[in-house]
């Protein structure tokens, strides 16, 4: 687990998972240092997705704040190595 | 509850269940803020009763919601003449200088209260400084955290309207539940405890404050989901 070594210039694999009808990545997987903050994933796949803003959420029902550590959510959420993060487009309701 | 078929709402006794968890939740793990509470309403006399079946609501009031740090980081000065940042002032205390060189910083006060209609809990909200002066939609607006509420709100997934609090009979801001139910069932999808044990009502109103607060500033500690 990360946990156990210096968290220095640790990264963490984190893996961006399309839901329902967002598009899926051609690229998929990197790394991102653990001490960066969660807001980075976030604009990075809008970014990646030509998106202003996506519904992004992580395992255990659960939306993180922008403002949590990289390293804390893969602390928490994290399990076979890597980060998993699901995102959204909008929804089409009404 | 067969997670395939959830729709991502919940009945009015559910709502009940679910936020005696998670106020005990939040009480065991928060201990440094003020606990929410659950304020019990009579059934109103007229109109469908299927709308105040809960017969009460979660409150969490008078809270602060930004860091100083945040507050300094604002723009300097509002245009408001009335704050404190008069030359008198500035000779007389740094502390008080500090304190009121930009910002009086509003207090929250956080309702939850569930929507017969919807069949989803739903955020009212208002904001006032220390002086009672309320915060109007404009300087509410200014005061969300600017990336995460602005995230949330352009996409539609929540907006924010100003009506008539069910129960206090005046004027408060709430989070549009109408997205909800779609959210919901998009945060359980992916739990992996729960494809296998269905949705876990305990975990619904942390899962749905984790989406909502954030329009507000409430962050969720990662700590609350490790509790058992």
């Amino acid at each position: 687990m990360a946990a156990d070594s210096p968290s220095s210039v640790r990264k963490v694999v984190v893996h961006l998972r399309a839901t329902g009808d967002a598009p899926i990545l051609k690229q998929a997987k990197f790394k991102i240092p653990g001490t960066d903050k969660f807001a980075k994933v976030i604009d990075f796949l809008c970014r990646q997705l030509h998106r202003e803003t996506l519904f992004v959420y992580v395992n255990s029902a659960f939306s993180p704040n922008p403002d949590e550590l990289v390293i804390d959510l893969y602390n928490n959420f994290g399990f076979d190595g890597k980060l998993v993060v699901n995102y959204a487009c909008s929804m089409a309701w009404g | 509850m067969d997670i395939l078929s959830w729709d991502g709402t919940l009945s009015s006794g559910d709502f009940r269940l679910a936020a005696c968890a998670f106020m005990q939740k939040w009480k065991s793990v928060m201990s440094a803020f003020p606990p929410w509470s659950w304020v019990p309403c009579p059934k109103q006399p007229w109109g469908a009763s299927a709308s105040h079946d809960v017969e009460g609501y979660l409150s969490l009031e008078n809270i602060i919601l930004r860091s100083i740090e945040e507050e300094h980081d604002e723009i300097s000065c509002p245009q408001k003449e009335e704050t404190s940042c008069s030359e008198k002032e500035e000779l007389i205390d740094i502390a008080t200088l500090v304190q009121s060189n930009c910002s009086k910083v509003p207090y929250y006060d956080l309702h939850i209260i569930y929507s017969a209609s919807y069949r989803v809990p739903v955020l009212f909200f208002r904001a006032y400084y220390s002086d009672g002066e309320p915060l109007g939609f404009n300087a509410i607006e200014k005061d969300l955290p600017a990336h995460s509420a602005k995230a949330l709100l352009d996409s539609k997934w929540t907006f924010i309207t100003q009506e008539e609090h069910p129960y206090l009979n005046r004027p408060w801001f709430k989070l549009h539940p109408c997205g909800t139910s779609e959210w919901m069932k998009l945060l359980f999808h992916v739990d992996v405890s729960v494809a296998k044990n269905g949705v876990t009502i305990e975990l619904y109103l942390l899962s749905w404050l984790s989406v909502v607060g954030q329009v507000v500033g409430l962050r969720i500690p990662l700590e609350m989901l490790n509790q058992p």
